[in-house]
């Protein structure tokens, strides 16, 4: 696969629906189920984001990724930072694959 | 709120969005370099694309080998998010007429830029959406190009272990969202769930599975959450 293509055909279907509603105000009317449907997809996304590529990615090691992960939930769960939950969650995952390999 | 607001708001708004958009750069900039991406490229897509999720979702599918198409579509559908964000933003502009605005304010709303602006309070004008968006473009941009040039003396280990910082971005988001309302977790296991017996069990493309699991997830949303918990009250 050509990299630059796919660069800039991602970078089309990011500016475009971010830019294009500005210039068509009645968007902001579409029916309440697809409205709904729509706030709702971000947090749907998360959990296919997550697994199971984080174990996948480490391989042998998956026990790693599934505590990382988990670490940076709970930190964020009780109101950590983005930033303390994503360190926590390295050095969780540092440590495991230390013990692992 | 008093008075107009200002390019050195929008900047100071903005400031913690550059320490965090930076850090989780550094994870992508390594993340292009060991995908086998030059460095313009890898800058490149920062400077294009400039969003966190589709830029990572875009990684993770180029690395397991997706379609090209399989891309675009999973990207596209990451960001329809964006179409209600903006739709929303439009009656927030002080001047809805201004074609620079629009194009500043549409080009800059990733979810965190869209929540700052969104909970302002006052119109948003010009000098402030430039400062903002400004400043957190910078950090993302920054931050992938260190994370490309600094990565490689990272010890193996960090370097290994790094792969986990787009993984605990996501779950940080989905522990602040949980912490909000307990049954997004719900929501959450089944999209989990979906994927991984698609991936693993039916060997299915990850970028078709990934659509699905999503969507099927989100129908199962809607039914489970009422309008005013989607803020659409």
């Amino acid at each position: 696969m050509n990299a630059m293509e796919m660069i800039l055909l991602c970078a089309l279907v990011t500016m475009v629906p971010r830019i294009l509603p500005l210039f068509m105000p009645f968007l902001s009317k579409l029916p309440r189920f697809v409205k709904k449907c729509m706030m709702l997809l971000p947090v749907a996304a998360l959990g296919a984001l997550i697994f199971p590529l984080a174990l996948t990615d480490f391989g042998t090691e998956w026990l790693a990724g599934l505590l990382g992960v988990t670490t940076a939930f709970f930190v964020s769960y009780n109101k950590g930072s983005m930033f303390v939950s994503i360190l926590s969650s390295l050095a969780v995952t540092v440590a495991i694959l230390l013990v692992l390999v | 709120m008093a008075g107009k607001l200002t390019l050195k708001e929008g900047i100071k708004d903005g400031s913690p969005i550059f320490v965090g958009y930076f850090t989780t750069a550094l994870a992508f900039g390594l993340l292009t370099r060991t995908s086998g991406l030059r460095f313009v490229e890898g800058i490149l897509i920062s400077l294009t694309n400039y969003s966190g999720s589709g830029q990572f979702l875009m990684m993770n599918l180029y690395n397991s080998g997706a379609l090209l198409l399989e891309i675009c579509i999973s990207v596209l559908f990451i960001n329809t998010r964006y179409l209600f964000m903006a739709s929303s933003l439009v009656g927030r502009l002080e001047d809805p007429n201004s074609i620079p605005l629009k194009l500043v304010s549409g080009f800059g709303t990733t979810d965190e830029v869209f929540a700052v602006a969104s909970f302002k309070g006052s119109k948003l004008n010009m000098q402030y959406m430039c400062g903002l968006v400004f400043i957190s473009y910078i950090g993302w941009v920054l931050g992938t190009a260190v994370g490309y040039v600094a990565g490689t003396f990272l010890p193996e280990v960090i370097q290994k272990a790094s792969v986990i910082t787009v993984y605990a971005m996501f779950a940080s988001l989905l522990g602040g969202e949980t912490r909000k309302l307990t049954k997004t977790i719900f929501v959450f296991m089944l999209s989990a769930a979906l994927n991984s017996l698609f991936i693993i069990g039916f060997s299915m493309s990850v970028g078709i599975s990934f659509i699905i699991s999503m969507i099927a997830a989100t129908l199962f949303g809607a039914r489970i959450y009422t309008d005013e918990e989607v803020g659409i009250a």
